[in-house]
């Protein structure tokens, strides 16, 4: 088998991914349209289209200058630098590839979408430069998101080498569960989504003036321009999936050396990651529907949200246990974040029904977490009983009766915010990281069933939980945010104190049931006598 | 003696067994003589456990000792006026159609909370502890709200939802010493207070103090500590007079008692020093605040419950300051502050049925008006202040000087300052209300309500009497068998385990 010299195996990774660029656009609009029940373009129609535009006339809007004649081929060049850079067919870093860190690549994805804004300012048109400012203010946060990711892979490998990060995944395969990789991955994700104009940023592809934002801005182009724009667009979205697939998900099937075959076998399993991805990408856009403009912040601060909790996470990961990772123990982490983010759902929710619905699955995580350490032989048999009754009282008894009491008193089920959520959710990850900051230098000792970096994840459950009371001045919310407060506390119990006597812990569960019930008592007065039952209304008593 | 405790128990759940029946006038009666047996039984108790005697029943999840003993008293007194106060007090509602059904309600929840206080000094481990104040919380929500006006749900909301929150910090708290207790006791141990004390050179610093401090925000939301205190004023005031009476009096020091266990098992591990200066941090805090609230007050009662504030702090600044004589004084307070407080609010709710208004403005002349309540209320304004004659006056002064004979020199010139202060706020208001004539010639007429005012019922007098009777003695002579038991209590706070 013949062995290809470095500078080959970095040309083919450019022209792999500038070749095979539009085929898996075609291949995701196909896939995208028989889902929907509908025909679809041909899978080569991407190629016809480059083709097509290459050979049209470029029409000029009448203030365009040379900036905006020259962007289309700037931000090609930059896309075609890109695959230099990462690890597209190799693992092993080829030699160009040690001219950009990760933060270098970064700056060149910021360089070709600069050139395209000011390009799009440039033309005059106000729809173009309508979608630049929208670019600019949605995607605020977005480079903190990629910032935060890149700190994950720094912190791991202490480099921000995108081949180094690969290597630590490869070295055991429990690394793919670890808790902050998992969150790493659910925040690129949702920037993927984000920079290549998916559901729910924006429709792909279409042209509904109000909901565009990559589309505007292209608008003006024609020609071979656009022909390299839309190219430009599409290598993207394969440079943004081959990051994901080979840096941070599956960064297996690069090829270990430079023969033949394996640079063939890895071009071929690029491809199919590639689709892997976009399976993903079409899933999601023919589950959901497009975000209203102004709740697109709402998605990238949730995308922050996930890498800020995969930062302090592993941040204080060697604080808070021996740093030895057991599948039991980051499943276990995992559960104690999915009960921490189901606190952040009920934050952002606008109606209370959800917000029950959230509170049961809750209670739920809390209830697989009690059993899986008593089958796991971390927690004595008694916990059994606890996971079963706190899934009867907790997940099923407390909502459905809630919800009954609600819906017989036909209270308004909107619940009014003091702040808008993407503020809301700033601040509960502001809370969440401060619990891990306070509680770093503490030593609590004794025994631990799940590993201790749950503990602070509850203690920040705990503070979401006020600041969901606080924030949400409806009696039903703040119920519910006691009760959440509730969870979190269990949580914390089960981490630290697993071996609580089960009466107490009946006897806890009882408590909090008969709570409950005064609670209930006390909407329902509040709600016949004020006919509502928000409770920024109780204002008399001052001073 | 474990009958005893048995006895506690149960006689306040039969007597919410007899308010269900039909009948209001059986409720009343039933709850008059649970309070009176309450009472007694509470002193049979303390005067058991005064030399250091533990009561031990229920397999031994049941537990008496001196410390408890004093909070006992607290409650079981307040209880038993309460039942006698509350019959005068619902006879004005007598007319009211609604009426039977109320006061049958009423009586249950009274009963239904006096039960559940006494069940907190009783408690024997952490977790019991924690239930019972969680279920004082609820039980006592449902009577806050009991007269369903506007002000009185939106007091209970407050109150059980900051209440409840402040619980789920201590119920963490109680966790975190659970976790450190299992590297002394094993992994499942049920957290018995004589346990984790014996053991408490074993546990982890860091964790208890962390805990302690949990502890403190915690439970101190049902104390009345600042910045947590803000349902306080709002339930106090809503309250029935009687609610309000065993609340103030009552139940903050039920949650003191809590804060007491948890700084005991700090001592224990070493963390005194910490333990004293965080509880001299909230009294302090609590005492300014309240004492400058005082000062600005439109509703006599949430004069009262200001003050209440105020006297928990000086509670904190005593077992914080301490040397023996301030935390005996400290202990001491909690009894004498309940009888002042508790004759305030009784007279509170006399003025209130002769008055029929909560606002100081509208309130005058209630000396001669109402020739019982009105002196009376007076006294229990001096009495609060800390005049002498009054028990208040004995604990506070024993409070000054043990805080003068540990060097806390900052501590006792803040709680001078601020006593004052508050002093004058409650004079200068109940004195208007007592002792100021109505002018039938000012501008805007004069309280036009104090020509109507008068005694509503002879119960509430008899009801005040029992408190001034109890302050008073306190003040003038404090009998032997409730010094050594004071001095027991102390013991067990000062000395290490």
């Amino acid at each position: 088998m013949p062995i290809l010299p470095d500078w080959a195996i970095q040309a083919l990774q450019v022209v792999t991914i500038l070749a095979f660029a539009p085929l898996i656009s075609g291949i995701i609009a196909r896939a995208e349209a028989i889902v929907q029940q509908r025909r679809g373009p041909r899978i080569l129609q991407p190629y016809h289209d480059i083709a097509k535009l290459l050979r049209k006339q470029t029409v000029l809007p009448a203030p365009a200058g040379p900036v905006f004649r020259a962007a289309p081929y700037v931000s090609f060049a930059g896309y075609a630098t890109i695959p230099l850079l990462i690890p597209a067919l190799t693992n092993f870093p080829l030699p160009l590839g040690y001219e950009a860190d990760f933060f270098g690549v970064g700056m060149i994805f910021a360089l070709t979408s600069f050139s395209i804004s000011i390009a799009a300012i440039d033309s005059g048109s106000p729809y173009a430069q309508l979608g630049s400012s929208r670019l600019r203010s949605f995607g605020a946060f977005n480079e903190p998101t990629v910032i935060f990711v890149t700190f994950v892979l720094a912190l791991t490998t202490h480099t921000d080498l995108p081949y180094a990060f690969g290597a630590t995944i490869r070295s055991a395969v429990v690394e793919v569960i670890r808790p902050s990789h998992l969150l790493m991955i659910a925040a690129f994700f949702m920037l993927v989504l984000n920079e290549t104009g998916r559901i729910p940023i924006e429709s792909h592809g279409s042209t509904l003036e109000f909901g565009q934002i990559e589309e505007a801005r292209i608008a003006e182009h024609s020609g071979p321009g656009l022909a390299f724009l839309r190219w430009g667009s599409s290598v993207k979205q394969l440079l943004l999936f081959t990051i994901f697939m080979n840096v941070l998900v599956v960064p297996w099937g690069l090829a270990p050396n430079g023969r033949l075959d394996a640079v063939a076998l890895a071009i071929a399993l690029l491809l199919v990651k590639a689709l892997g991805v976009g399976a993903a990408v079409v899933m999601v856009e023919s589950s959901f529907a497009k975000l209203r403009l102004y709740k697109i912040p709402e998605f990238t601060v949730a995308s922050f949200m996930f890498a800020v909790l995969a930062v302090v996470i592993f941040l204080f990961q060697p604080s808070f246990g021996s740093g030895h990772l057991s599948v039991f123990g980051a499943s276990a982490t995992i559960g104690a974040v999915v009960v921490l983010l189901l606190e952040y759902g009920m934050l952002r929710s606008p109606d209370v029904w959800e917000q029950l619905r959230l509170y049961s699955l809750g209670s739920a995580t809390v209830a697989a977490l009690a059993i899986a350490t008593a089958a796991t032989g971390r927690g004595s048999s008694e916990l059994y009983v606890l996971g079963a009754v706190t899934i009867a009282l907790k997940a099923l008894l407390f909502p459905l009766g809630i919800t009954f009491v609600l819906r017989r008193l036909g209270s308004e089920p909107r619940v009014p915010s003091a702040l808008g959520a993407p503020s809301a959710i700033l601040i509960a990850i502001a809370l969440s990281s401060l619990a891990f900051i306070v509680l770093r230098p503490i030593r609590i000792g004794g025994v631990a069933a799940l590993p201790l970096s749950a503990l602070p994840l509850a203690v920040g459950g705990v503070l979401v939980a006020f600041e969901l009371m606080i924030l949400r001045p409806y009696a039903p919310s703040q119920l519910l945010g006691f009760l959440v407060l509730e969870n979190a506390v269990s949580v914390a119990s089960l981490v630290i104190a697993p071996g609580l006597p089960i009466i107490l812990a009946l006897l806890l569960l009882f408590d909090v049931l008969v709570g409950v019930l005064v609670f209930v008592v006390l909407v329902q007065y509040l709600a016949v006598e004020r006919t509502a039952v928000r409770t920024d209304v109780l204002n008399r008593l001052t001073g | 003696m474990s009958w005893s405790l048995y006895a506690l128990m149960v006689v306040p759940l039969l007597a919410v067994a007899l308010t269900l029946l039909d009948g209001w006038r059986l409720a009343r009666a039933a709850t008059l003589v649970a309070g009176v047996a309450s009472l007694a039984l509470a002193i049979a108790i303390a005067s058991t456990v005064r030399h250091g005697r533990v009561v031990l029943a229920a397999a031994g999840w049941l537990r008496v000792d001196s410390l408890g003993a004093v909070f006992l008293l607290a409650t079981g007194l307040l209880y038993a006026i309460a039942g006698v106060f509350s019959i005068g007090y619902l006879a004005a509602d007598e007319p009211h159609p609604d009426f039977p059904a109320f006061a049958r309600r009423y009586f249950t929840l009274l009963n239904l909370f006096g039960w559940t206080m006494l069940l907190v000094p009783l408690a024997a481990d952490f977790g019991t502890l924690w239930v019972a104040i969680e279920l004082t919380t609820i039980v006592s929500a449902l009577l806050v709200a009991i007269d369903r006006t506007d002000a009185a749900l939106e007091a209970s909301w407050k109150y059980v939802l900051i209440a409840s929150s402040g619980l789920g910090i201590a119920l963490l708290a109680i966790i975190v010493l659970y976790a450190t207790g299992t590297s002394v006791l094993g992994a499942a141990y049920v957290p018995r207070f004589e346990r984790l004390l014996a053991h408490g050179h074993g546990l982890s610093r860091d964790a208890v103090s962390l805990a302690f401090v949990l502890s403190v925000v915690g439970f101190g939301t049902k104390v009345g500590f600042v910045p947590m205190h803000t349902w306080l004023p709002d339930a106090h005031s809503e309250a029935p007079a009687p609610v309000s009476a065993l609340l103030s009096g009552s139940l903050l020091a039920a949650a003191f008692y809590a804060i007491l266990r948890f700084f005991q098992v700090a001592a224990a591990a070493g963390e005194r020093a910490f333990a004293e200066h965080v509880l001299i941090v909230f009294g302090v805090v609590s005492l300014v605040a309240a004492g400058l609230f005082v000062i600005r007050q439109a509703n006599y009662k949430r004069l009262l419950a200001y003050s209440s504030i105020e006297h928990m702090g000086i509670i904190a600044l005593g077992v914080g300051f301490g040397a023996p004589l301030a935390v005996a004084g400290a202990l001491l307070h909690v009894v004498t502050h309940a009888s002042a407080k508790g004759l305030a609010f009784f007279g509170a709710g006399s003025l209130l049925r002769g008055y029929d208004t909560k606002e100081v403005e509208e309130v005058a002349d209630a000396g001669r008006a109402m020739p019982w309540t009105g002196p009376m209320f007076l006294a229990a304004a001096l009495s609060l202040s800390g005049l002498p004659l009054s028990g208040v006056f004995r604990s506070e002064f024993q409070i000054v000087v043990g805080g003068f004979a540990n060097a806390q020199y900052v501590g006792v010139a803040l709680l001078l300052v601020f006593v004052n202060l508050a002093f004058f706020g409650i004079i200068w208001h109940a004195g208007r209300m007592v002792l100021g004539r109505c002018d039938p010639t000012a501008p805007d007429g004069g309280p036009a309500v104090a020509a109507i005012a008068r005694e509503r019922s002879a119960w509430m007098v008899a009801g005040m009497l029992g408190c001034l009777f109890v302050s008073v003695a306190l003040g003038v002579h404090l009998p032997g068998a409730l010094q050594a038991l004071l001095r027991n209590a102390e013991h067990r706070l000062v000395v290490p385990a």
